[in-house]
């Protein structure tokens, strides 16, 4: 047997200590404690009334029309954000990897809302997509559309929120695109050139397969962030109108946050922190049969 | 089709969808820079997008923004705030990605395995339990509340561990017959070393802190102790609300992150997967 080091594990663990008890604090103990709490009815004020209620909170959870709401809310996010935001950028990067005069003007047009931070595009849209002095409706305008209510219309609130969020994060992922286009060496175009292929072929044949890792990367990634959409519904609709952009994450802050309700909170912590587990697990299974 | 033509609407379609990308921030900054009223006057016209046609009403806006509210400290805080996090974060995570690419330990694997386990969890959805071990800590509403859960981070762990698995052992080996102690061998050699790696971090956490916005709202209930993100959505409640002054204060948070994505771009893409996914 390996004799262990003891001076060896003592130096190890010192230099790893600062990050273990930081990250114990502000992450596993809080993970545990929003198990534990899930089956109380803590409420921040009266801590020492706090008591265990077994499953009541999960029944009230199930039972709750705003946190079912808010999930199918997150569902529609997550399904329309994905699809606009990676397909735009994989149509900028296939745009901009040429050589041509003024292409980094576009490339840097483009990745220009990625530097702003969520708050920022969150207020600036709020100003643009006003419904009666607004930009966007002063230029629907002018092409003869008639101006559309957008945030403060519970049917489109969530799909104006998913045109802002594809619109900021689009940029950044043309970039990973745009790497991943560069790494196809321009041998096999020229080969499938002389096989007589056209642009579209090539497209379909040689730069789709190609880009396969990057895009699960990107997909991934992208999910994984969608699914806790909070700040753009926090600033831009407080969750309406009428909960039509409530989210998960959103409402599991107006419980535990504003409502003080730290037991109730913590089962919807519980349940979609569960949810989110699944959904990071499958999809690395799917990427790691894929590769 | 010719190619003049097909390259005219290729022209075409890359300026009109750079207009989409880039319209609202020209049309934050010119707006900061003119009268309230003008900018409903020039609302959908070409004009929207430029500053006043007057220079003298250019900073006008900024002046009315300072005297009305303590911007200078909102600035002190955030770039205080950013400052901390980041060198924080640099040094607590290099320490950790030491330990685990250069020391044998008892645990070492159960412990990796349980960070990548972590790196699952979805720290947003912990906002609640996060708030009330800050306030069981009895640290809320202090500067220290805003800047600690921030600094460690498993994915910069698992960075730096990578990129000092590849310091050739002979050197620290070397460099410990000499007499040298670990803890001096980290800082003059390790460190030196692995300033990539330091300056993804670096610009990774630097961008996070500095668009921290939930947390610091959480914990912070004196004005004067918020960063530049939530008093921007404090000063666009705080009647009376103008929109030039709101577009001035979000043009004045947007500018230490243009110059970061400028000076550090090459560091960013290295990020990949740790942030700036658009959808946070």
């Amino acid at each position: 047997m390996k004799r262990i080091n003891l001076k060896e594990n003592l130096v190890a663990y010192s230099f790893m200590s600062p990050a273990l008890i930081l990250l114990g604090t502000f992450l596993l103990l809080p993970a545990l404690m929003a198990v534990y709490y899930a089956f109380t009815d803590y409420y921040l004020l009266t801590p020492q009334d706090k008591k265990f209620i077994g499953l009541e909170n999960f029944v009230q959870l199930f039972n709750d029309p705003v946190f079912l709401q808010s999930l199918k809310n997150i569902f529609i996010f997550v399904i329309c954000v994905i699809p606009i935001q990676v397909g735009a950028a994989l149509g900028l990067a296939l745009l901009i990897n040429k050589n041509r005069r003024g292409n980094l003007f576009f490339k840097v047009a483009y990745f220009s809302p990625v530097v702003l931070s969520l708050v920022v595009i969150s207020v600036l849209w709020l100003y643009l997509l006003n419904p009666s002095d607004g930009m966007i409706n002063a230029i629907l305008e002018k092409v003869g559309i008639e101006p559309q209510p957008f945030l403060t219309s519970p049917d489109q609130a969530m799909y104006t929120i998913v045109f802002v969020s594809a619109w900021q994060g689009a940029g950044y992922q043309m970039l990973i695109f745009l790497a991943g286009l560069q790494n196809i060496p321009s041998s096999v175009y020229e080969a499938s050139k002389i096989d007589g292929a056209n642009n579209w072929q090539n497209f379909l044949h040689i730069t789709l397969p190609l880009l396969k890792p990057t895009s699960i990367l990107i997909m991934i990634t992208t999910l994984i962030a969608a699914f806790k959409l909070i700040i753009q519904p926090m600033v831009m609709t407080q969750g309406g109108p009428m909960n039509s952009t409530m989210t998960p994450v959103y409402y599991i802050y107006q419980t535990g946050f504003s409502d003080r309700l730290i037991g109730y909170a913590s089962a919807m912590t519980v349940v979609f922190g569960i949810l989110i587990g699944i959904v990071t697990i499958i999809q690395s299974r799917i990427s790691k049969e894929d590769e | 089709m010719s190619k003049p033509i097909k390259k005219a609407i290729e022209y075409f379609s890359l300026t009109t969808l750079a207009c989409i990308f880039i319209f609202p921030l020209i049309w934050m900054v010119a707006s900061s820079m003119k009268p309230e009223s003008d900018i409903y006057l020039d609302m959908g016209t070409i004009q929207s997008l430029l500053p006043s046609s007057q220079i003298s009403q250019w900073f006008q806006t900024y002046m009315e923004l300072f005297s009305r509210f303590n911007i200078q400290q909102y600035i002190f805080n955030s770039i205080s705030y950013a400052a901390v996090i980041t060198f924080g974060s640099i040094i607590v995570n290099a320490m950790a990605g030491y330990a685990f690419a250069k020391f044998d330990f008892v645990g070492k694997k159960i412990l990796f395995w349980l960070l990548i386990a972590l790196l699952i969890v979805p720290v947003e959805t912990l906002i609640i339990t996060q708030f009330t071990v800050a306030h069981d800590l009895g640290i809320l509403n202090t500067r220290l509340a805003v800047v600690l859960p921030m600094i460690a981070n498993m994915f910069f762990i698992y960075l730096f561990t990578n990129f000092f698995k590849a310091v050739p052992d002979e050197i620290v080996e070397s460099v410990k017959l000499d007499g040298a102690n670990n803890w001096t061998i980290f800082w003059r050699i390790v460190l030196p070393m692995s300033k990539p790696a330091i300056a993804t971090v670096g610009t990774l956490s630097f961008i996070a802190s500095w668009n921290d916005y939930l947390w610091p709202l959480m914990v912070l209930t004196d004005t004067e102790k918020f960063p530049l993100q939530v008093a921007i959505t404090n000063i666009n409640s705080t009647p009376p609300v103008y929109t030039n002054q709101v577009m001035a204060i979000l043009t004045i948070s947007t500018i230490p992150l243009i110059i970061v994505y400028i000076v550090a771009q090459k560091y960013l893409m290295q990020g990949l997967g740790g942030s700036g996914t658009g959808i946070k």
